[in-house]
C-alpha cells in the first residue's frame, strides 16, 4: 500500500521528481522492460551478424550450400528472440504504468478522503475527477514508453558502438562523432517538442474553447436564429487555428528532420569509407583489413545505432504530458497529510456519555471572524436539538464539526465519549447524493447491507412506497441521475430513508425542510419524530417552525459572532 | 461485423475522401519516404558487396573496374531525399490533418444545429461534451493512422517483391505474399482480435469518470455513515476493470508488433537464402544478392506503423458511432406556415418524456392559456418541470402528449425560425459566448447601431460598467462570461433580450444571481417594456418574479402520482 509521502512537502519538489518518486510503485516492470529492450538490442546484433556471416561465406568464400544450414537455422531462434523481447518490452513498460497509475489513483482517493467534504467543497466535483480520469492517464505513456526507451537509448548505441569498434576503429570514429551530438539531438528534438506543445496545447485549447462554447449555447443560437452564422465562426476559427499551428510544426519538425539527416548521413558515409575501403582506395588505418562481412555488419548496424533514439523522439510529447499532468496532480497529493480517517463501521456507544459534547470549541474559517468561541455544549442521548439562526451564522458548521468533518482551532468534540469523526452517524442535507443507478444502489450507497425488506420499509417510512410502487422494476428500477425525475422532495426523502437504514444513534440534519413542497414537507417531518421515537439523538439546523415547536431544545446562532446559548422550547 | 463497421466510417471516410488530391500527395510523400529508405539501405549493400568482389579480384591481380561515382551519387541522393521527402510529408500531412478536423468540427457542429433542444438540454452536458470533443479528435486521425499507413505498405510490398521478381520471379512472387499475408494480420486480423476491448476503453474511462464525479458528491454521506471505505473499494474495482481492458488491447498491439517484426525478418532471411542460392547457381550476381533482402529489410519501417494503429480500430469506430448516433435521435422538423400576428398560445394537456427517461414524464397533464399581451408567472419547487414548460412555448421542444397551439394553429405546423424569431427566451442558464460584449449584443439584431446597445446597458444598468472596461464594447466577456460576476452575466443576457424586441417574453429566473436593489431596477425596466407583449415568467416563487397578472403554481399536477 502505497503512502503519501510526506518527502514530497519539500517546496523544491519539481514535476519531474516527483514523476521519478512515483516510479517505485512501479514493482520493478520498468526494469524488466529496460532488460527487454537491452536483450532486443543484442538479437539484433546477433541477427545482423549472421546475416553478415552467411553473406561472406557464400559470396566470398563460395562455400558449399550445405554448411549455411546450421548458421540459417540458427538465424530462427534469433528472430524468434527478437520479437518476443520487443513484445516483452511492451506488456512490461504497461505494467510499470498501470501500477503507477494505480497507486496514484490510490493516493487521491486516501487525500480526498482526508481533506473531507468541506474541504473539498471548494473544487467542482468534475475538475477533481478530470484529475482521476485524464491526468493520471496522461501519466501513462511515460512509465510505460518514454522511461525504459531512455535508458535503452544509451545502451544499445553504445553496445554497437563497441562491436564496430572491434571491427573498424574508424568506422566507430564516424559514429562516435555522431555520438556527442546525440544530446545535442535530444535538446533539440526536446525543445521543438516542449515548444510544439506548450503551444499546442494552448492552441487546442482556445479551438476546443471556442468550439465547446458554440456548442454550450446552442440553445441560445437556436432562440437568436444564429445557427448558420455560428457554423461559419466553426470554420473560421478551425482555419485559423490550422495556420497558426502550421507556423509551429514547420519548426519542431525541423528538428526530428535534423536527427533524421545525421542517421541517413551516417549510413551513406559508413557505405561509401567501407566501399572505398573494400576496393583498396584508402591504404591507411583499419580500411585496409575490411572485409565484406565487417563491411556489411558494420553497415547493418548504422541504422540501427541511430533507431533507438528516433524511437525516444517519437516518445517524446508522452513526457511533455505526464510533466504537465504531474505538476496538477502533485499539487493536490504532495500537500501536508494528516492520518486517514477511517470510521469503524460497528463502533458502538460507550457507556453513558453523552450523544454530544462540545467543550471550549472555537472554530473560524480562515480570513473570517470565528463562527464560534469558547463555546460549550451538550446534547443528550434521544434529544431533538434545534439549530437556529440567519443564514451565516454557522448552523452547518457547527454539524460540521459534530460530524467530525471539519477540526476544531481549539477544544473538543465528542460524539458518544469518543472524538467526533470515529465512529458512524446519519447525515441529510439540502442537496443528498443521488447516485446513477437502482433504487437499491442508492439506498444501499449508505447501508451496503441492507435487505429489500428493510429498504421497502425505510420507504414506507418515508412515504415513497406508492411512487415505489409504480416503478416496474420496484427496487431494481433506474433512478434518473442527480433526482432527475424525482421531485426535489421526493429526492430528500430518500435521503431521508437511508438514514432509517443506518443504524447510526447520531442523525444530523442539515435544513431538511428548506424549499419543499407541503407533502415531502409533512413527510419529512413526521419521519423525524418517528426517528426520536426509535430513540436517536437529533440535531437539526432550521428555520422551519413546526420543527422548532417540536424540538426539546433551540440553540440560536447569531451574526457575526454568536453564541448564546438559551433553553428553547421544552415541549416534553 | 465488418461491414457494419466500415459503414460507420462511411460517412467520415467520405468527408475524408472530400480532400482527394491533398491524400494522394501525402499518400505519395509517405511512398517516397519509404522508398528513399529501401533505396538507402539497397544500394548500399549493393555498393560494398561490388567493391569488396571487386577489391578481391583487384588483389589478386585481375584487371576490373567499378563504376564508383553512380552507386555514390544514388547513396547521397537518397540520404537525401529520406530527410527532405520525411520533412515534408509530416508538414503536408499534418496541414491535411488540420484541414480534416476544422471539415470534422464544422460538419458535426452543422449536424449539432439540427438537434431538438431537449436533447440539448438534457443530455448531462459537460460528460457530452467531453465525450464530443474527444470523439472527434479520435476521428481527424483516421487519414493518419488508419487510411495512408495500409496503402503506403502495401505500395512498398509491390516495389520490393517487384524488384525481387525482376531477378528471381518465383522467390519475388512468395516474398510478395507472405508480406501480403502478414499486412492483412497486422491491419484486418490485429483490429478483429482487439475490436471489443478498443471499443470498451472509451466507455470505461467515461464510467470511471462518472463514478468519480459521484464519489465526490456523495463525499459528506459516505464518510458520515462510515461507508467510504466501502465505496473506494468499488471504486477501485471499476478501475481495475478500465486497466484489464487496457491492458489486453497492449497485450494485442505487442503480439501484433512482435509478428510484425518476425514477419518481415524472416521474409528478410528467406530472401537472402533464395539469393544467395541462386548466386552459387550463377543466376545473379553478388552484389545484387546481398542488395534484394536488404530491399525487404528497409520495409520494417512502414510496417511498424500498423499495429498502433489498428490495436484502437475498435476505439475509433466507437467514436464515429456515437457521433453518428447523435444526429440520430428525433429532429425538430420545422413547419411551413407562417406564424401568426398576436398569438393567442394554449398548452392543451401537455405531457413531456425526454428520451433518456422514458419512466418519467417531466411533465403530464399540463394546461395553460396564454392570451395575447397576458402576463403570467409560473411558480413551485426546481424540478417539477417548469422549464419544460418554457421550452414549450418558445418552440424548441414539442409535447410527447398534448398540443402546444398558436391561435389555434398547432406549433408544430409553424415556420420554426420565423416562430424563434417572435420569441425571447431568457433561459435558466445564462449562455454569453467568449468573444465581445457587442458580439454578444448583436446576436438578438445584428443590425443594430452601438447607440443602441448602449441604451439597453443604460436600461440594465450595465453602461457604466462597460465604459469602465478597457475596450468598450469590444471587451472580450471571458469564457461563459467569466470575466463578469453571475448578476452582470444574467443583465448583460436581459440586454440582449430588450435589444431583440419580441412579441412574447419567456423569462426563467430572470433575478438569480442580482441583488435586491438591482433586482427593483430591473423590474421597473421591464414594467415600462413589456406592455403589448406576452410574459410568461418562471421562478421558484413570486418574490423572483417581476409583477404578473395570474400565478400559476405548479405542481398543478404533480409529474408523479404523490402518496397524498
Amino acid at each position: 500500500m502505497a503512502t503519501i509521502d510526506t518527502s514530497d512537502t519539500r517546496s523544491d519538489v519539481t514535476p519531474r521528481r516527483w514523476l521519478d518518486a512515483q516510479r517505485r510503485h512501479d514493482g520493478g516492470a520498468g526494469r524488466r522492460a529496460l532488460l527487454a529492450g537491452a536483450s532486443n538490442g543484442l538479437f539484433i546484433l546477433l541477427q545482423m551478424a549472421l546475416i553478415a556471416w552467411l553473406v561472406q561465406s557464400a559470396v566470398v568464400q563460395y562455400a558449399e550450400p550445405a554448411t549455411l544450414i546450421w548458421p540459417a537455422l540458427a538465424l530462427i531462434p534469433v528472430l524468434l528472440g527478437r520479437s518476443l523481447t520487443q513484445a516483452w518490452q511492451e506488456t512490461a513498460g504497461q505494467q510499470a504504468s498501470q501500477r503507477v497509475r494505480s497507486t496514484v489513483r490510490e493516493q487521491l482517493l486516501r487525500r480526498w478522503a482526508e481533506l473531507g467534504p468541506v474541504r473539498l467543497a471548494g473544487s467542482s466535483p468534475a475538475g477533481l475527477a478530470s484529475q482521476m480520469v485524464e491526468q493520471v492517464e496522461a501519466l501513462d505513456g511515460y512509465y510505460a514508453r518514454f522511461l525504459p526507451q531512455m535508458w535503452i537509448c544509451v545502451l544499445v548505441p553504445l553496445a554497437i558502438l563497441l562491436l564496430v569498434f572491434s571491427l573498424d576503429w574508424l568506422a566507430a570514429l564516424f559514429l562516435l562523432l555522431a555520438a556527442p551530438l546525440i544530446p545535442l539531438f535530444m535538446a533539440l528534438v526536446g525543445m521543438g517538442a516542449e515548444k510544439l506543445n506548450q503551444q499546442h496545447f494552448q492552441l487546442v485549447q482556445r479551438l476546443a474553447g471556442h468550439f465547446t462554447d458554440r456548442i454550450r449555447g446552442m440553445t441560445t443560437l437556436h432562440l437568436f436564429g444564429q445557427t448558420r452564422s455560428a457554423t461559419g465562426q466553426v470554420a473560421a476559427a478551425a482555419d485559423q487555428y490550422r495556420r497558426l499551428n502550421l507556423r509551429t510544426l514547420r519548426v519542431a519538425f525541423l528538428s526530428s528532420a535534423v536527427l533524421e539527416f545525421f542517421a541517413s548521413v551516417a549510413i551513406a558515409v559508413l557505405a561509401i569509407y567501407i566501399g572505398f575501403g573494400l576496393l583498396g582506395y584508402i591504404d591507411w588505418g583499419p580500411a585496409t583489413e575490411l572485409t565484406l562481412f565487417t563491411g556489411l555488419l558494420i553497415l547493418l548496424l548504422a541504422p540501427e545505432f541511430f533507431q533507438p533514439l528516433r524511437t525516444l523522439a517519437q516518445h517524446y510529447h508522452d513526457r511533455a504530458a505526464a510533466l504537465g499532468a504531474a505538476e496538477q496532480l502533485m499539487r493536490l497529493l504532495a500537500s501536508a497529510s494528516e492520518a486517514p480517517v477511517e470510521r469503524k463501521a460497528t463502533a458502538a456507544a460507550e457507556g453513558n456519555a453523552p450523544a454530544v459534547d462540545l467543550r471550549g470549541v472555537t472554530f473560524g474559517h480562515k480570513g473570517r471572524n470565528p463562527v464560534c468561541t469558547d463555546l460549550n455544549l451538550t446534547i443528550e442521548r434521544g434529544e431533538l436539538l434545534a439549530l437556529a439562526g440567519p443564514s451565516g451564522s454557522g448552523k452547518s458548521t457547527l454539524l460540521q464539526l459534530m460530524a467530525g468533518f471539519l477540526q476544531p482551532d481549539a477544544g473538543q468534540v465528542t460524539i458518544f465519549g469518543q472524538p467526533a469523526g470515529e465512529q458512524p452517524m446519519a447525515w441529510m442535507d439540502q442537496r443528498p447524493c443521488l447516485i446513477q443507478g437502482t433504487w437499491a444502489e442508492n439506498l444501499r450507497l449508505t447501508a451496503p447491507g441492507a435487505s429489500i425488506e428493510q429498504m421497502q420499509d425505510a420507504l414506507r417510512k418515508t412515504g415513497l412506497e406508492s411512487l415505489l410502487n409504480t416503478q416496474p422494476d420496484g427496487l431494481d428500477t433506474p433512478l434518473g441521475e442527480g433526482g432527475r425525475g424525482l421531485s426535489g422532495g421526493q429526492a430528500r426523502r430518500l435521503a431521508l430513508a437511508r438514514v432509517f437504514l443506518a443504524p447510526a444513534q447520531l442523525v444530523l440534519l442539515d435544513e431538511p425542510t428548506t424549499g419543499l413542497d407541503a407533502v415531502s414537507e409533512a413527510h419529512i417531518i413526521q419521519g423525524l419524530q418517528q426517528l426520536i421515537a426509535e430513540g436517536r439523538t437529533l440535531v437539526v439546523a432550521t428555520h422551519h417552525p413546526q420543527l422548532l415547536e417540536a424540538s426539546s431544545r433551540t440553540v440560536r446562532l447569531e451574526l457575526p459572532r454568536p453564541v448564546s446559548e438559551e433553553p428553547g422550547h421544552e415541549t416534553e | 461485423m465488418k461491414q457494419s463497421d466500415f459503414d460507420t466510417l462511411t460517412p467520415w471516410l467520405r468527408l475524408l475522401l472530400q480532400q482527394r488530391r491533398r491524400l494522394w500527395v501525402g499518400i505519395l510523400l509517405m511512398a517516397m519516404t519509404v522508398g528513399s529508405a529501401v533505396g538507402l539501405l539497397t544500394v548500399s549493400g549493393w555498393f560494398i558487396t561490388a567493391t569488396a568482389l571487386t577489391g578481391l579480384l583487384l588483389a589478386a591481380g585481375i584487371a576490373a573496374t567499378l563504376d564508383i561515382y553512380v552507386p555514390g551519387a544514388g547513396i547521397r541522393a537518397f540520404a537525401l531525399s529520406r530527410t527532405v521527402s520525411r520533412y515534408l510529408e509530416r508538414l503536408y500531412n499534418h496541414d491535411t490533418v488540420l484541414r480534416l478536423l476544422a471539415d470534422l468540427r464544422t460538419t458535426a457542429f452543422d449536424r449539432l444545429t439540427t438537434l431538438s433542444g431537449a436533447h440539448l438540454t438534457r443530455l448531462r452536458a459537460a460528460e457530452w461534451l467531453n465525450r464530443l470533443t474527444s470523439d472527434i479528435d479520435t476521428l481527424d486521425n483516421l487519414y493518419l493512422r488508419l487510411f495512408a499507413p495500409p496503402l503506403v505498405s502495401a505500395l512498398g510490398v509491390a516495389l520490393v517483391a517487384g524488384l525481387i521478381a525482376l531477378f528471381l520471379p518465383l522467390t519475388g512472387l512468395v516474398i510478395g505474399l507472405w508480406l501480403a499475408v502478414l499486412l492483412v494480420a497486422l491491419t484486418w486480423g490485429l483490429a478483429r482480435r482487439s475490436r471489443r476491448a478498443s471499443a470498451e476503453l472509451s466507455e470505461r474511462l467515461e464510467q470511471l469518470r462518472v463514478h468519480t464525479v459521484e464519489h465526490l458528491q456523495g463525499l459528506s454521506e459516505l464518510t458520515a455513515f462510515g461507508t467510504l471505505n466501502h465505496h473506494q473499494l468499488e471504486l477501485q474495482l471499476r478501475t481495475q476493470a478500465l486497466e484489464q481492458r487496457q491492458s489486453e488491447v497492449v497485450r494485442h498491439i505487442a503480439h501484433a508488433n512482435a509478428l510484425g517484426t518476425f514477419g518481415i525478418q524472416s521474409a528478410v532471411v528467406m530472401t537472402l537464402l533464395a539469393t544467395l542460392l541462386a548466386f552459387q547457381s550463377e543466376l545473379i550476381s553478388g552484389p545484387v544478392a546481398v542488395m534484394l533482402p536488404l530491399a525487404v529489410m528497409a520495409l520494417g519501417e512502414a510496417f511498424a506503423l500498423l499495429p498502433k494503429a489498428f490495436g484502437h480500430w475498435g476505439g475509433t469506430v466507437a467514436a464515429a458511432r456515437r457521433l453518428n448516433d447523435e444526429s440520430a435521435p428525433e429532429r425538430l422538423v420545422s413547419g411551413t406556415r407562417s406564424a401568426p400576428q398576436k398569438p393567442h398560445l394554449h398548452l392543451d394537456r401537455v405531457e413531456v418524456r425526454y428520451p433518456a427517461h422514458r419512466h418519467w414524464p417531466a411533465l403530464t397533464d399540463f394546461t395553460l392559456d396564454l392570451p395575447y399581451g397576458v402576463r403570467v408567472g409560473l411558480v413551485g419547487p426546481s424540478g417539477i418541470g417548469k422549464s419544460t414548460v418554457a421550452h414549450l412555448v418558445s418552440g424548441l421542444l414539442h409535447p410527447t402528449g398534448g398540443r402546444v397551439t398558436a391561435s389555434e394553429q398547432p406549433l408544430a405546423t409553424i415556420d420554426r425560425s420565423a416562430w424563434l424569431a417572435r420569441v425571447g427566451y431568457m433561459t435558466q442558464q445564462t449562455d454569453l459566448f467568449n468573444e465581445s460584449v457587442a458580439s454578444n449584443l448583436l446576436l438578438a439584431r445584428p443590425e443594430a447601431s452601438d447607440d443602441e446597445l448602449w441604451q439597453v446597458l443604460y436600461k440594465v444598468g450595465l453602461d457604466s460598467l462597460v465604459r469602465e472596461l478597457p475596450g468598450q464594447l469590444e471587451t472580450p466577456v471571458g469564457e461563459g462570461g467569466r470575466q463578469f460576476s453571475g448578476g452582470e452575466a444574467r443583465r448583460l443576457t436581459l440586454a440582449r433580450l430588450l435589444l431583440k424586441d419580441p412579441d412574447i417574453v419567456i423569462l426563467d429566473e430572470p433575478f438569480s444571481g442580482l441583488d435586491t436593489l438591482t433586482a427593483d431596477g430591473i423590474r421597473a425596466v421591464l414594467e415600462d417594456w413589456l406592455p403589448g407583449r406576452t410574459l410568461l415568467a418562471i421562478g421558484h416563487d413570486s418574490s423572483a418574479l417581476p409583477k404578473v397578472e395570474h400565478l400559476v403554481t405548479m405542481p398543478v399536477a404533480g409529474p408523479l402520482p404523490d402518496s397524498r
